[in-house]
């Protein structure tokens, strides 16, 4: 009952969304809302880390393909967690942009559907419908990366728009093999998740291999593998920071999800590469993100090319076997759903304080803005993998699964490429933290404050949401709480069933 | 044996004779669509009388290829004719003689010397309108060969009685993809080597403007006759080999009866009809290509002829 | 039923199948793009249209239902919903310079759609004998042929029926080898393309009066080299 409430939800808040109060109406709605999916979720979290699965016992229509087991419930957990802190920031950071009442609400009310539609991906069971979910969330949030309706922003959108459904679109025909290769194998289940794993070894192999490539190369696209990542950066960076905070920390993972359910499915059958194929895309995907954002200019960009970084490093740390390397996968997720959350906040705010989002115009941050500076700075470190943050301790035991499954070259790799991108992105925020202010800097911004005993206020929600972003961020590079461990010890054991 | 002779004689006088009716009918209706009267039906078998009855003026600095063409023109489309089924679907006596691609063969002779004839005189259109029709030709190419190859695939022969048994036996065959792709490629084949529009104005009178008529352009009296009757049969031929090798062979003479296969001429001039019905309707409703553009309406029909060849190759 | 009618159908099948492909020939090379528009709908009405041969064929009704909603969403509600979203002037424009010119582009898509044909092999040998038939080669093709749209073709409208035949070939392949999947889901992914068509049509509207241009394949100002500082006050 709660998964179905958990969904409910926030279609009631685009409902009440829609309902012209004043400003704050809206705002309110969505953040009370969440909060209370977040409890749910919790709730059902719980519940499965205790070993269940939890299902709901109606066969009506859809509703009988509920079925929420660990993977699912971290997922759901992690949507619910980031929806909340990004509703939270949201207040201040729309507040800020004086938006008209109408233009506000649309905002809202994209948001909930967005955050519902992601919702909807880990408890459905059965592909097909996963593959409408997946759908729905880019539809949903292509009117978010467009919100600003600059050129640049629709630009962004439109590609995202366009290269998402492409890969939807080779996604569709696999699932469909995916189907064919279900009933040639003679069995007569339905066709969700866990019938597949049942009926992988009696499958014709082109079939089932057919399918994974198209969906790994077709969801790869919305998840921002390379070479499909193009849009990535563009999205994630023209899009309002909440936003970006929602696509970045949590989209492309539960996207990822979608994928790593093939994989248990791959491993019953014989002759399967998954493994080796996921292994050397994520390589890929993190040497070029490595690379390519040593050259950026723009600050999201920065952080948005470390989400592709993140999905090549899970997708990798799947590859290296999903036993041994399947745990710290599920904590990588996790680690980087917060932490990239936690950055997009603190870029968020940065862009509010400076009003620009170029890295070359921004200076000196501490001195305008303490808090801004202090969580720029925070966050940069925590995503690049320093410790003592979450981050790290994750990277850290997916590095000792690989020497574990003594896959040196890659392990190797997988450093090499992590080191770099440390020095990339914390290049880049230390001069924008703390380097002084040349004369005659390239570009002023309009908003910017010329004289830099300013300070710039931040709205308190914008505050909270950090503080509430951060805690997990430096509690889970300690230590990781019980249920939590459960969780994330039924997740993965449902990867490698 | 005797027999089959005397019905491909049949054969190629009922191609001569009327050929120029085809002609005549053609512009009567294009005439009646735009709401005029147009001219009587038998307009060209009286322009062909009095060609035949004026005197011919020929340029001094032509060789003998000007002289010559008109003849070859002439009878380059009858000797298709004896190969083709006209009014029968058994083989006659010529029909083993050679299959469509050596009567496409043919057919290309007689367009060469037309062309050749075109540039030898001192006429500044001719090799304008020769070097079009040059080009016409060899972006045709492509779309005869993938046609006859796929006709081929499907009917293990490539000799035209052979062929046409394959659409109607069993009558399931009709509606195989690639006899449908095939027949839309031949019809846009049969409007560009006709030069018929959008390929090329037929009653255009411009000359920077004409690809097929300039051929012509020079010549009078009796070489005029007999080119004109030449390109009116050479369109008739393509017409009998589109309707009764590729669409269908209803109507031809089944028997080896005298009376059957005179039985067989006003139907198979009715299917000529029907035909020149879409054809006249296809004609008033387009216009003209630009030149360049033609390469795309041609690689259009070469994409069909290669989709009608891999369907075939699909199908299992 | 009889083996002639059964062959019968195969065939009308099959010249579904085959005028599908000249369909998916033809968007990548109109350049009209009210032409494109046409032409997809002349392509979902084939769609429709093999569905409800097989369906007669395979004596499921399942797949009639497959075709009704093909008949009713695709060649209808579509072009409703983008009269409705987008801005007016998508329907007149006409690509005059291509990326590729076309005859160049026709033989790439017929090289796709060969490789297609190597492609469905495969899969088809796997299946069992009575789910074969030129679908899935023709279906893939599809998939390739729209791909394939959406990298040469910079006009919005022919940008969005690209992805909508990509829909299309996965589709005409899935009622062949998938044809059991429950109806409810068919209806979904149908209602999808609906959205998909709401939401492009929207976008499309916004570019149309903020950049000025329907051209929405050559937008592409985000990259990092650009020289030139990135203006904040872009809006028009």
């Amino acid at each position: 009952m709660s998964v179905i409430l958990v969904l409910l939800l926030p279609l009631i808040a685009t409902a009440l969304v829609c309902l012209p109060f004043k400003k704050s109406w809206a705002a309110g709605v969505t953040v009370v809302f969440s909060l209370a999916t977040l409890i749910l979720s919790a709730r059902v979290a719980w519940l499965v880390s205790a070993g269940n699965v939890v299902t709901t016992d109606l066969s009506v229509g859809w509703l009988k393909w509920i079925a929420v087991d660990g993977l699912s419930a971290l997922i759901l957990l992690l949507i619910a967690f980031v929806a909340t802190t990004a509703a939270i920031f949201s207040v201040g950071y729309m507040a800020h942009g004086n938006l008209k009442p109408g233009k506000l609400r649309l905002y809202y009310i994209n948001y909930n559907l967005f955050v519902f539609s992601m919702l909807a991906i880990p408890v459905l069971a059965e592909p097909t419908l996963v593959w409408i979910v997946v759908e729905l969330t880019t539809l949903c949030s292509a009117l978010l990366v467009s919100f600003e309706n600059t050129r640049e922003a629709l630009e962004a959108a439109w590609k995202y728009v366009v290269l998402s459904l492409m890969g939807a679109g080779m996604a569709l025909f696999g699932f469909l093999v995916l189907f064919a290769a279900m009933q040639a194998s003679g069995s007569n289940y339905a066709y969700t998740w866990n019938n597949l794993i049942t009926a992988a070894p009696s499958m014709p192999p082109v079939l089932l291999q057919t399918a994974f490539l198209l969906i790994l190369i077709g969801l790869g696209t919305k998840v921002g593998l390379v070479p499909m990542h193009t849009w990535l950066p563009d999205a994630h960076s023209q899009a309002p920071s909440p936003v970006c905070a929602l696509l970045s920390g949590i989209e492309t993972s539960a996207i990822l999800y979608v994928i790593l359910r093939l994989f248990p499915v791959l491993h019953a059958s014989p002759n399967s590469h998954a493994e080796t194929w996921a292994l050397v895309l994520g390589l890929i995907s993190v040497g070029t993100a490595a690379f390519l954002l040593l050259q950026v200019r723009d600050y999201k960009r920065l952080f948005a090319f470390s989400t592709v970084e993140h999905m090549g490093i899970i997708l990798a740390a799947v590859g290296l076997g999903a036993s041994i390397a399947g745990y710290s996968a599920m904590q990588q997720i996790v680690s980087h759903c917060v932490t990239k959350s936690f950055c997009f906040f603190a870029a968020g705010a940065t862009l509010m304080t400076v009003g620009t989002r170029e890295i070359a115009a921004v200076r000196g941050l501490i001195r305008k803005s303490p808090i801004v500076g202090a969580a720029l700075v925070f966050g940069g470190l925590a995503i690049t993998g320093a410790p003592p943050f979450a981050v790290f301790l994750s990277e850290f035991s997916i590095l000792k699964a690989g020497l574990t499954q003594k896959e040196y070259v890659a392990t190797a790799l997988l450093a090499i490429f992590i080191v770099i991108a440390f020095f990339g992105i914390m290049l880049h925020i230390n001069r924008m933290v703390f380097g002084a202010r040349e004369n005659g800097t390239v570009a002023e911004s309009p908003n910017d404050h010329s004289e830099p005993e300013n300070k710039f206020h931040l709205p308190f929600s914008c505050r909270l949401a950090l503080i509430l972003a951060a805690i997990p961020v430096l509690v889970l590079g300690f230590y990781i709480p019980q249920p939590l461990h459960d969780l994330l010890t039924q997740a993965a054991a449902a990867l490698t069933k | 044996m005797f027999r089959h002779i005397l019905f491909n004689l049949i054969q190629v006088l009922v191609v001569m004779a009327f050929a120029p009716l085809a002609s005549g009918v053609t512009s009567r209706l294009k005439e009646m669509i735009q709401s005029k009267r147009g001219p009587s039906i038998f307009q060209p078998y009286r322009d062909l009388w009095k060609l035949f009855h004026k005197d011919e003026i020929v340029s001094e600095d032509s060789s003998w290829i000007f002289r010559f063409t008109p003849y070859i023109v002439f009878v380059t489309p009858i000797f298709v004719a004896l190969l083709i089924p006209v009014l029968t679907n058994y083989p006659l006596f010529f029909a083993f003689m050679g299959d469509m691609i050596g009567g496409g063969f043919i057919l290309a002779l007689g367009g060469f010397f037309a062309t050749l004839a075109a540039i030898d005189t001192a006429n500044p259109y001719g090799p304008v309108g020769a070097s079009r029709t040059r080009m016409v030709g060899f972006l045709a190419e492509p779309v005869f060969m993938i046609v006859f190859f796929t006709v081929s695939f499907v009917a293990g022969s490539t000799i035209p009685y052979i062929v046409q048994e394959k659409w109607v036996t069993p009558m399931a065959n009709f509606f195989m993809p690639s006899h449908v792709l095939l027949m839309l490629a031949f019809l846009m084949l049969i409007l560009a080597e006709g030069g018929r529009i959008p390929v090329d104005n037929p009653t255009g009178h411009f000359e920077l403007a004409m690809i097929d008529e300039s051929k012509s352009l020079e010549y009078s009296g009796r070489g005029f006759a007999l080119m004109k009757w030449g390109g009116q049969m050479k369109f008739f031929v393509l017409m009998c080999i589109f309707l009764n090798v590729l669409v269908t062979p209803w109507g031809l003479a089944g028997d080896q009866i005298l009376s059957a296969v005179l039985l067989a001429i006003p139907l198979v001039l009715f299917k000529i009809f029907c035909f020149l019905l879409v054809l006249v309707v296809i004609e008033s409703s387009l216009s003209k290509l630009r030149l360049f553009r033609i390469s795309e309406f041609l690689g259009a029909a070469f994409i069909t002829s290669v989709a009608a060849m891999i369907t075939q190759v699909f199908l299992p | 039923m009889s083996d002639t009618t059964n062959q019968l159908l195969d065939n009308l099948n099959a010249l579904a199948t085959g005028l599908f492909l000249l369909t998916a020939f033809g968007i990548v090379a109109m350049r009209q793009a009210r032409g494109v528009l046409n032409l997809f709908i002349l392509q979902s009405l084939l769609l429709a249209a093999s569905a409800a041969l097989l369906g007669f064929r395979h004596h499921s009704e399942h797949l009639y239902g497959v075709a009704l909603v093909n008949l009713i969403s695709k060649p209808i509600i579509v072009p409703w919903l983008l009269r409705k979203t987008a801005s007016a002037e998508i329907y007149t424009r006409r690509e005059v310079d291509q990326v590729l010119n076309i005859p160049t582009a026709l033989l790439i898509a017929l090289g796709l759609a060969i490789l297609s044909y190597f492609l469905g092999q495969p899969l088809l040998n796997a299946v069992a004998p009575e789910f074969r038939g030129p679908n899935v080669p023709i279906g893939i093709a599809g998939l390739l042929i729209g791909a394939f749209t959406l990298s040469v073709r910079r006009e919005a409208l022919p940008l969005l029926i690209g992805l909508l035949v990509m829909e299309n070939g996965a589709f005409l392949a899935g009622i062949s080898i998938s044809r059991n999947l429950p109806l409810l889901v068919e209806l979904a992914i149908a209602t999808d393309g609906l959205i998909i068509v709401f939401i492009s049509g929207v976008l499309i509207r916004a570019v149309q009066k903020h950049v000025g241009t329907t051209a929405v394949g050559e937008l592409s100002n985000l990259k990092e080299a650009t020289v030139e500082p990135v203006e904040k006050e872009g809006t028009k």
